[in-house]
């Protein structure tokens, strides 16, 4: 497996011979077609981070995130959404999916 | 390395943000439509009626094109949700005026697109948007066409009747 890319929290691969991803969400691993990536991606650039810092959008700071046709379930606190926002942006610059641009790290 | 992720999907991922944005715009220009098309219907201009029909089926049209471009580059269309339709209009001009609005920001919107794309190299996308950019050239006139009639015939006395009959015209 080869490693895409490595943020804080988690870390992302790609598995060669299954033309598959995996992504390593510390305490769990999930593996992932390209099509469920995009889907994550698309979920977790969709969340509201200014939500996450007004008591009455956000009470508890959390997000659930579904993946994979609802087989796995994450709670996350702000600072993993930081990072994963950061990681799914810098993974897709790595596989050459989008346009190589500044990201800012967390 | 294998590339997995470039044999999967032939476009770039902010293209792809872009076209389904635009999935969402062309939705909602086709509610938009058929909210002009009730209004017509309840206010006795039958022919504008039948005309925004065709236009609410017409802007479906080009979303399915977008959604099904992102199928057949690898991407992930979204199904659109569409919200704030407006169904008030003060009079037909208005209705024909809204539509030269909404078509002029459909436009601006396709041609921010193929600049992104040109910008990202992402040739697939901009030579796919060609079509597009032609096709909004004539949307765009059809209404103009309609305003400067409406201009013409004018609003009073018997105006309102000729102006729906007249709208059969651009009717194919």
């Amino acid at each position: 497996m080869v490693e895409i890319y490595r943020s804080k929290y988690y870390s992302l691969h790609q598995a060669l011979g299954e033309r598959a991803f995996y992504l390593d969400f510390g305490q769990k691993t999930i593996r992932m077609s390209l099509c469920q990536l995009l889907s994550l991606r698309h979920k977790v650039m969709s969340i509201s981070l200014e939500s996450h810092f007004d008591g009455a959008l956000n009470k508890h700071g959390v997000e659930v995130l579904l993946l994979c046709n609802k087989e796995h379930l994450f709670i996350l606190n702000t600072l993993e959404i930081i990072d994963l926002k950061n990681m799914v942006e810098h993974a897709f610059v790595a596989l050459g999916l989008s346009a190589e641009r500044e990201v800012l790290a967390v | 390395m294998k590339d997995i992720a470039r044999q999967s999907m032939s476009i770039k991922v902010e293209s792809m943000d872009l076209l389904n944005a635009q999935i969402k715009m062309e939705a909602h220009a086709s509610a938009s439509y058929l909210a002009m098309a009730s209004w017509c219907e309840q206010n006795g201009f039958f022919t504008s009626a039948k005309f925004f029909f065709k236009q609410s089926e017409e802007e479906r049209g080009h979303m399915m094109k977008i959604f099904n471009f992102l199928v057949d580059t690898g991407g992930s269309p979204i199904s659109p949700e569409v919200t704030n339709i407006n169904h008030d209009y003060a009079s037909i001009v208005d209705v024909f005026e809204n539509t030269l609005e909404h078509e002029v920001k459909v436009t601006k919107s396709i041609h921010n697109i193929v600049r992104k794309s040109r910008e990202l190299g992402d040739i697939t996308t901009e030579r796919f948007l060609d079509w597009f950019v032609m096709e909004q050239v004539e949307e765009e006139n059809t209404i103009r066409d309609i305003l400067d009639m409406i201009a013409i015939t004018g609003t009073e006395g018997v105006g309102l009747q000729m102006i729906d009959n007249q709208v059969a015209n651009w009717i194919e």
